[in-house]
């Protein structure tokens, strides 16, 4: 049996980390919360934006916009890769690079040139490992992405998209789909594809509308189709976001329970081996009293 | 008489949920000015200033493109972003200015991209100096 001293300094020793990651749960779960806040408050917009698309559609107007079209023969791809900065939160790094680097290969031999970005240092170190180049990189994305940050980088594919100089925008990320189920995705963004409308929009479309338009219909679904793109690669980020305190928390909280378990297997050990310590010395004891009665 | 409600909803979050009596809004071709009982309307914002006026005076917002719903005496605003006038960083719509009139413009396209920025910039650059 090892020496109890041993034991006791191994036990310590997992305490200090079961006190880590106890903290580190605590932490996650308190910016789960803010983050959550944050996506949640971004639905009303979504809500809004959808509503609008449903009336512009009982106007009987045609719904078509040159993002949603696809380009002919697509040539030109971009690979945007979201992960997180920081470590310790389970697959979910894992499983976001995993999706994206199958994705890459992929595009990479269907296209003429695929451009790759990535997001978070976690991506970032893995693809050095993996000795891919990234052609784009970023790390100011946080638990709290900012619109304005993700609206730099809407705009600059919106803009390569309408130049021409990008065919197809592809997003791996992590979607949060409940706060017990989120899985990673790799959703193609550009071209858009149909407008979301909620379900059940056309029940009398082509009939007239109550509403005036300004200018015009056709104006405003000009300026839908880049907002809407713009609200759903800001959702993948919110949805990346939260889905990394979801991650961190059950990892954490699994390493809590680990600890837990092993201080006490520790402990039990511990007694033992301190017991028969106790019981050696005894037998010492009496062994030498027994030599000296004779 | 009737009242009149103003949102503004931003990507982020919904920025401003009050009762005003008049609103005045920068539509993509001019202003607009909406009191209450207006009829349904949907309009393309542009760049530029929303004025809302209530007992408590009027108040000012760079608002950055959008969409405005008018229904049932509530007026929503979808935008970018709407910042309070007083918070329109001026130097930094003066830079955007400069780069955006370096950009180049050959095909309809990056000629749009351009003009949006100019756009852009331009009515930041006047909230700021009205503020």
């Amino acid at each position: 049996m090892a020496n109890a001293r041993a034991l006791d300094k191994r036990r310590k020793s997992i305490r200090n980390i079961r006190k880590i990651t106890r903290t580190m749960e605590l932490i996650a779960t308190a910016r789960f919360k803010k983050a959550m806040d944050r996506a949640s408050a971004a639905t009303a917009y979504t809500a809004r934006i959808s509503q609008l698309v449903k009336d512009l559609s009982q106007s009987g107007l045609e719904v078509s916009h040159p993002l949603l079209e696809p380009h002919e023969n697509p040539r030109h791809a971009t690979l945007l890769v979201l992960t997180a900065n920081r470590g310790l939160c389970g697959g979910y790094n894992g499983n976001v690079i995993r999706g994206g680097l199958s994705r890459h290969s992929e595009l990479s031999d269907s296209m003429e040139q695929l451009t790759f970005e990535v997001s978070g240092k976690r991506g970032i170190s893995a693809m050095k490992f993996r000795k891919l180049a990234t052609d784009a990189e970023f790390t100011q994305f946080d638990d709290q992405p900012g619109f304005e940050e993700v609206e730099v980088l809407a705009n600059r594919y919106l803009e390569a998209y309408a130049a021409g100089t990008l065919d197809r925008l592809d997003v791996a990320y992590t979607r949060f789909i409940t706060s017990a189920r989120q899985e990673a995705v790799v959703e193609t963004l550009l071209p858009l594809g149909a407008l979301e409308t909620d379900e059940a929009a056309d029940t009398d479309s082509r009939g007239e509308s109550m509403y005036e338009f300004l200018p015009s219909a056709e104006s405003i679904l000009e300026e839908v189709v880049p907002s809407s793109f713009k609200v759903k690669l800001f959702k993948c980020f919110l949805d990346a976001a939260v889905s990394e305190q979801i991650a961190r928390m059950v990892a954490m909280k699994a390493a809590t329970e680990n600890a837990d378990d092993m201080i006490k297997n520790l402990s039990m050990t511990y007694n033992r081996a301190r017991q028969s310590q106790i019981t050696g010395e005894i037998m010492e004891i009496i062994g030498g009293v027994e030599a000296l009665k004779n | 008489m009737a009242s009149l409600r103003c949102i503004v909803v931003t990507p982020e979050e919904t920025s401003l949920e009050e009762t005003v009596d008049f609103v005045a809004l920068p539509l993509f071709d001019g202003e607009i000015g909406i009191s209450a009982n207006h009829s349904p309307l949907i309009g393309r914002l542009g760049y530029g200033e929303l004025r809302l006026r209530s007992d408590q005076g009027t108040r000012k917002f760079y608002l950055d493109g959008g969409f405005v719903q008018v229904a049932d005496n509530v007026v929503s605003i979808l935008t970018g972003r709407a910042v309070p006038a007083e918070d329109v960083d001026g130097a930094a719509a003066e830079e955007q200015l400069a780069t955006a009139r370096g950009l180049p413009s050959n095909t309809p396209e990056l000629m749009a991209i351009r003009d949006r920025q100019v756009a852009q910039a331009r009515a930041q650059i006047r909230l700021g100096q009205n503020a």
